[in-house]
């Protein structure tokens, strides 16, 4: 069967061969089969809206995740509040449309709220294994003990030398971080966080399906 | 280093901050003579000691706040947002 035609590339370039996800060039995973303790996953194909409005109005409502939290209150989505009245929501590839028509419908008239697809715009990787804080602790300064940044929680920071929202969300009790930058600085973000890694044994990984 | 207690964020390294300045009240376009005027521009106080300052969280929740800092021990005592309308800064 011929290989569909890839409509967007990740600015992380492809480690061994690729393979096309809802149009995304990506790059093959290569687990072994007893999975890697350290995974560096590029998700640069999750769809990423951004939104700005009162923290006291309706988006706020319909979202339920204050300030420096995430959280799963809509259905399949992952939102993030990494600065006041502003949030960022993550979904499977393809659903901006779907996520943007979902929150302007409960947008009261003469309530003003920005709804944004920065899919392209940002930088998607997840670090997933239990040294994940280790591999951090080399590259920015917040505290990453579990009573300080437990699992759902969401802050921006610098990290790498780079502004990066970055997010606690552990997946199947294993720590994991969610981190995005600006897509221009991609490449260099993942070549960081890869050598920052290299004691811990981290494996770079492609993206599956459903990524969130 | 320098900590800078952000009100939105907590503690963080001064690298994830732009110093904006010491903090002056902007004089009455209108009536100010250019002597006022351009000392409200240029001319700052710079004492050894206590001084009121504003701060940008740029890498962070991205507001305005002001502090009060020791610029001989940069010790922090006071921290507090810029009125509502100034406190939006750039994305």
């Amino acid at each position: 069967m011929a290989r569909p035609a890839a409509v967007a590339r990740s600015p992380i370039p492809a480690f061994g061969s690729t393979d096309v996800v809802a149009g995304w060039e990506v790059s093959q995973t290569s687990r072994t089969s007893q999975g890697a303790t350290l995974e560096l996953i590029d998700c640069m194909p999750l769809t990423k809206v951004l939104v700005r409005g009162a923290a006291s109005g309706a988006v706020a409502d319909l979202l339920k995740t204050p300030f420096g939290r995430a959280s799963r209150t809509l259905s399949g989505v992952l939102t993030t509040a990494c600065r006041p009245e502003e949030w960022t929501l993550y979904a499977v590839p393809g659903s901006a449309p779907r996520l943007i028509d979902k929150v302007t419908k409960r947008v009261p008239a003469g309530e003003l709220v920005t709804l944004l697809d920065i899919t392209h715009g940002r930088t998607l990787v997840r670090l997933t294994g239990s040294r994940g804080p280790d591999v951090l602790c080399k590259l920015c300064g917040i505290d990453l003990s579990d009573a300080v940044t437990p699992t759902g929680a969401a802050l921006r920071t610098s990290v790498a030398r780079l502004t990066v929202e970055l997010v606690r969300d552990d997946r199947n009790g294993v720590c994991s971080y969610l981190m995005s930058c600006d897509r221009s600085y991609g490449d260099y973000f993942f070549g960081a966080l890869l050598d920052a890694g290299t004691e811990f044994a981290i494996e770079p990984q492609g993206f599956v399906l459903p990524g969130i | 280093m320098i900590l800078i207690p952000c009100p939105n964020c907590g503690p963080r390294n001064a690298s994830e901050f732009r110093y904006v300045g010491e903090s002056i009240a902007r004089p009455d376009p209108n009536s100010a003579t250019q002597e006022q005027w351009r000392a409200y521009l240029y001319e700052r106080v710079n004492p050894s000691g206590w001084t009121t300052e504003s701060w940008f969280h740029r890498a962070g929740c991205g507001r305005y706040f002001k502090i009060e800092r020791d610029t001989n021990s940069n010790e922090v005592r006071a921290v507090r947002l810029e009125p509502a309308a100034a406190t939006k800064g750039e994305s």
